[in-house]
């Protein structure tokens, strides 16, 4: 392992500006959470080898990291936890904490795009059009990326279309637009109002 | 047989008895062979019917000593119990019919050899005479003024005893009178509690019945339980107190951490040990000693020099606890204050759990690593067991270690004392060693071994708490890492001295609540002490036993062995050097008897003679039968029990052995080996407990001597052409009921490999 550097206060700064992170001195170490992650083969470290990291003060290791990003939001770690901290949402935190800190870069993080694409059909139509999604998520890292992504899945999506699971034409949309823009206003009052650090 | 005596034989044939064994054989066994003067066959000896038939015998006079061969003796002792008479049982269920095969030969030769043993066991035994104390004194000593001691001295007063509180210091509630607060003992237990000390120190300060002595040492304790003569000094004057029995409460201290260099402690100041940390949270704010800043960061280390060979090699229990506690204290006072507890293995006992959660709840952060040193800048490196890196935590505002409690076993202030300042009362290793001639089971001829020359044990550092005026010094035993020797297992309070007990962490490490119960039981077990003692009654583990050793002073040599070996300090000389057992600090175990080289220490229902009468009354058949005879010392407390347990397990093993119970493989005489081995025997094992630091023994050291003492069997072994594998000492603990039966198949095994015993026939 690289020259480590070590913050001490980091346990502190999650504890007061971490959503959830207040409870983190309640995990006991049992793994559990990294037990039921589906994604934790695909992270650097397990939810809770990361709170162990946290503790010791390893706050570059922590934010450089891959596991809050390969989270899928499954929420078996928060359901199964034991002593009812909230991995998911610590977790979620630590990875909007690295962007806006510099150690990771949104443009770099495919689970961001893909949440940027999602966003943008919810907040466009009101509902996900699968196929928007995906093309937006797939040209987001450039022209030829996006080209490669779409010919790699050309055959499922082609099966897609011939069994009527994939429509083509014009996006469905929700019936009342003007309606769909007064909630999205609201949550964002709301989001504005506890300045980020949402209620669970 | 003497005519003043009348043996009867009852012999009980229920519980399978009957079904498994020939009982009019064995009657006549009774009868014609060993010449009882009755013999009666019941089914069920221990109803109410069959008792009768016993008493209604004793009262007519047809039977002044009963023999009753039935169950084992460990069971059914209230009912064949008839006042002044001496009541021998043979062991026909649990070591007969239940652990060998019915109807069969070897089981039918058994089970006479019982009923011959009970009988020779009545003849060579008699009731013991109760011998009370003439007067005895019904005030407890509590000496140590803490909580423990508070505790003790109110315990005792509302028993209705009067208690004589002693404190070396000038005020009362010792180590912890000041603290703030402590664990919670109560349910929910979440909330931290009150110190409990001052309200104790205003209970005891309002309590007629005690007087409070403080810069008071016991500074001579002689006599022996229910009257100690205890010379009390305070500022120079003395008083004389006599004491029925005495708890020894004086605590403990943190352990030295200026020994802890590599954590930091000198270093810097803001490196404190827990105590020094709940000084300042009695004192109110928690303040830095460096700038007397309010820490905001801070770690705790545990285990600081515990568990640790260098340093104090066991675990205090509490130190987990206190840390806890600390850290809950540091984060109510100041909600903003950041504590990392580093821990190597968190002890958190029963409701303990709880206190933990309640400090996660709060923010305290738990580390499991062990640290390796703690710089001057509080820097506190530690390896990180769940990263497994080594993991530096620099800006820390505090270290605090968690020490571990030291047993305040000795007067520390006090010079330690010498050997030879004391030889007026102590008897170093002055065994004489002229030896006697051709007896102890010394073959004619041979010259006896030495005696046993231990290396003399030095006096632990500092004073004695109450400077015994015992031949064995003037400590209470000390056992492995300072702390009071007893056997912690079976009978926690005792000490190696009767009548004096010891309570709370000079015993060993704890809490408050488990303090408040030590204090308690000690009490009560002093009470019990001058109780027993006065009415001429054994304490522990023999439990009103009335019988005493007896010295027959014609022949004894002065050679000293009983009062160097009685494991709890019970023998004195006369004026003539000749020995005096002091009564009510006998606990009968027969140390004494096994030591005695010329065997003239016996009790009136137990003697080396009775165990080699019981031995020699066994029939051993001849070699061409092909039926050989183990004779198995078995001592009462572990061995016999698993081998009654064995029996009602119903697991098998070898019907060619005799088994004679003990008080303790210490009353074992080497003669009693040499003799079996003469008469015949092809093969003796003794049975006893584990001896050692870790030792099981109920006599604390009777094991160890008769494990010592065997080692030189096998120079008597060779000088009788024997081999010396015909010996052998077993451990077997009372759970071992389920191996105990293999242990003897294995012998057995050996036994036949080696041939029969050539001296058979002689």
């Amino acid at each position: 392992m690289a020259e480590q550097k070590y913050d001490l206060g980091f346990a502190r700064y999650v504890r007061d500006n971490i959503d959830g992170g207040d409870k983190l001195s309640m995990c006991m170490q049992c793994g559990v959470c990294s037990g039921s992650c589906p994604i934790g083969t695909e992270m650097d470290h397990g939810p809770r080898k990361l709170f162990m990291m946290i503790r010791a003060g390893m706050k570059e290791a922590v934010l450089k990291s891959n596991t809050m990003f390969n989270c899928v939001s499954c929420y078996n770690c928060v359901v199964r936890c034991p002593r009812s901290v909230p991995v998911k949402y610590i977790l979620h935190d630590l990875g909007r904490l690295a962007i806006t800190e510099g150690y990771a870069d949104r443009k770099e993080v495919e689970n961001s795009r893909f949440a940027d694409a999602f966003w943008w059909s919810v907040t466009k139509f009101g509902k996900t059009d699968e196929r928007l999604v995906t093309a937006k998520y797939y040209f987001s890292g450039g022209i030829g990326e996006g080209i490669k992504k779409g010919m790699g899945n050309m055959r499922i999506a082609l099966g897609m279309i011939k069994t009527k699971r994939m429509h083509l034409g014009m996006p469905h949309k929700t019936k009342k637009q003007k309606n769909l823009k007064a909630i999205l206003a609201k949550a964002t009052e709301i989001q504005d109002r506890t300045s980020g650090a949402g209620e669970r | 047989m003497s005519d003043q005596h009348k043996i009867g034989a009852y012999l009980c044939s229920g519980c399978g008895i009957g079904e498994a064994i020939d009982m009019e054989a064995l009657s006549t066994v009774a009868t014609s062979e060993m010449k009882a003067a009755g013999c009666k066959v019941h089914e069920a000896l221990c109803s109410e019917a069959g008792v009768k038939l016993i008493a209604d015998d004793i009262a007519s006079g047809e039977t002044t000593k009963p023999m009753i061969a039935a169950c084992s003796h460990r069971v059914m002792t209230d009912k064949f119990q008839f006042d002044g008479v001496n009541v021998v049982r043979a062991n026909l269920r649990e070591q007969v019919v239940w652990c060998h095969t019915a109807n069969d030969e070897d089981t039918q030769m058994l089970a006479s050899d019982q009923v011959r043993m009970g009988l020779s066991q009545t003849m060579n035994s008699n009731a013991p005479v109760a011998a009370p104390q003439q007067s005895h004194s019904e005030t407890v000593l509590v000496v140590g003024g803490g909580f423990v001691g508070l505790t003790a001295a109110i315990e005792a007063s509302k028993t209705g005893h009067k208690a004589i509180l002693v404190e070396r210091s000038d005020r009362l509630g010792g180590m912890t009178a000041h603290w703030s607060k402590v664990m919670p003992e109560r349910p929910p237990y979440r909330d931290l509690a009150d110190n409990p000390v001052p309200s104790l120190i205003a209970a005891v300060e309002a309590d007629a019945d005690i007087t409070v002595m403080t810069d008071t040492l016991v500074t001579k304790t002689s006599g022996s339980p229910g009257m100690f003569e205890v010379e009390l000094t305070k500022a120079g004057t003395a008083s004389i107190e006599t004491i029925g029995g005495i708890v020894i409460a004086t605590g403990w201290r943190p352990y030295d951490a200026t020994k802890l260099g590599h954590l930091g402690y000198g270093a810097s100041p803001d490196v404190v040990t827990g105590v020094e940390l709940e000084d300042m949270l009695g004192n109110g704010a928690v303040k830095r000693k460096s700038d007397g800043g309010a820490p905001k960061t801070v770690a705790f280390v545990l285990c600081a020099g515990s568990r640790d060979t260098a340093h104090l090699p066991y675990c205090s229990s509490v130190c987990c606890g206190a840390s806890i506690k600390h850290a809950i204290q540091l984060v109510d006072a100041d909600p903003d204050v950041m504590a990392y507890i580093i821990f190597d293995e968190l002890r958190t006992p029963g409701t303990a759990e709880e206190f933990y959660r309640v400090a996660q709840e709060k923010g305290v952060i738990f580390v499991k690593g062990k640290v390796e040193s703690v710089g001057s800048d509080l820097t506190v490196t530690y390896h990180d067991e769940l990263l497994g890196d080594d993991i530096p935590m620099s800006g820390l505002d505090m270290v605090v270690l968690a020490t571990g409690m030291v047993p305040n076993s000795t007067n520390v202030d006090a010079p330690t004392q010498s050997i030879d300042d004391l030889q007026e009362v102590y008897v170093k290793s002055d065994i004489n060693p002229v030896a006697p001639f051709a007896v102890a089971g010394y073959a004619e001829g041979t010259e006896a071994p030495e005696p046993i020359v231990r290396a003399e044990e030095a006096l632990p550092e500092g004073g004695s708490i109450l400077n015994l005026q015992y031949r064995q010094g003037p400590h209470i035993p000390i056992l492995a890492d300072g702390f009071s020797d007893s056997h912690y297992i079976c009978f926690p309070y005792e000490t190696r001295r009767s009548g004096i007990y010891t309570a709370g962490p000079v015993r060993r490490p704890m809490d408050f609540g488990e303090a408040a119960l030590d204090a308690t039981g000690a009490t009560l077990k002093v009470i019990q002490s001058i109780r027993t003692v006065s009415d001429g009654a054994s304490v522990h583990p023999r439990v009103g036993d009335l019988s005493l050793p007896k010295f027959g002073l014609d022949i004894c040599t002065k050679c000293k062995r009983c009062t160097v070996e009685c494991p709890f300090g019970a023998i004195d000389e006369n004026a003539e050097d000749f020995p005096v057992v002091n009564q009510s600090r006998c606990r009968r175990c027969g140390t004494c008897m096994g030591a005695c080289p010329v065997r003239t220490i016996s009790f009136d229902n137990y003697s080396v003679n009775m165990i080699n009468e019981m031995a020699a009354a066994v029939e051993i058949p001849d070699e061409f039968d092909e039926k050989p005879r183990v004779l198995i010392l078995a001592c009462e407390n572990d061995a016999y029990p698993a081998l009654d347990m064995a029996g009602i397990n119903r697991h098998t093993y070898s019907s060619m052995v005799r088994v004679i119970p003990v008080r303790c493989l210490g009353s074992v005489s080497l003669l009693n080996v040499s003799e079996s081995l003469s008469k015949g025997y092809d093969g003796v094992i003794l049975m006893g407990c584990k001896s050692g630091d870790d030792y099981q023994c109920h006599f604390v050291k009777g094991s160890g001597l008769a494990t010592e003492r065997m080692g030189k069997i096998s120079e008597t072994l060779s000088s009788m052409m024997l081999e010396p594998e015909r010996v052998t000492t077993m451990d077997v603990s009372i759970a071992d009921s389920a191996k105990v039966g293999k242990l003897i198949d294995d012998f057995m095994a050996n036994i036949d490999d080696i041939g029969p015993n050539p001296f058979k026939g002689f």
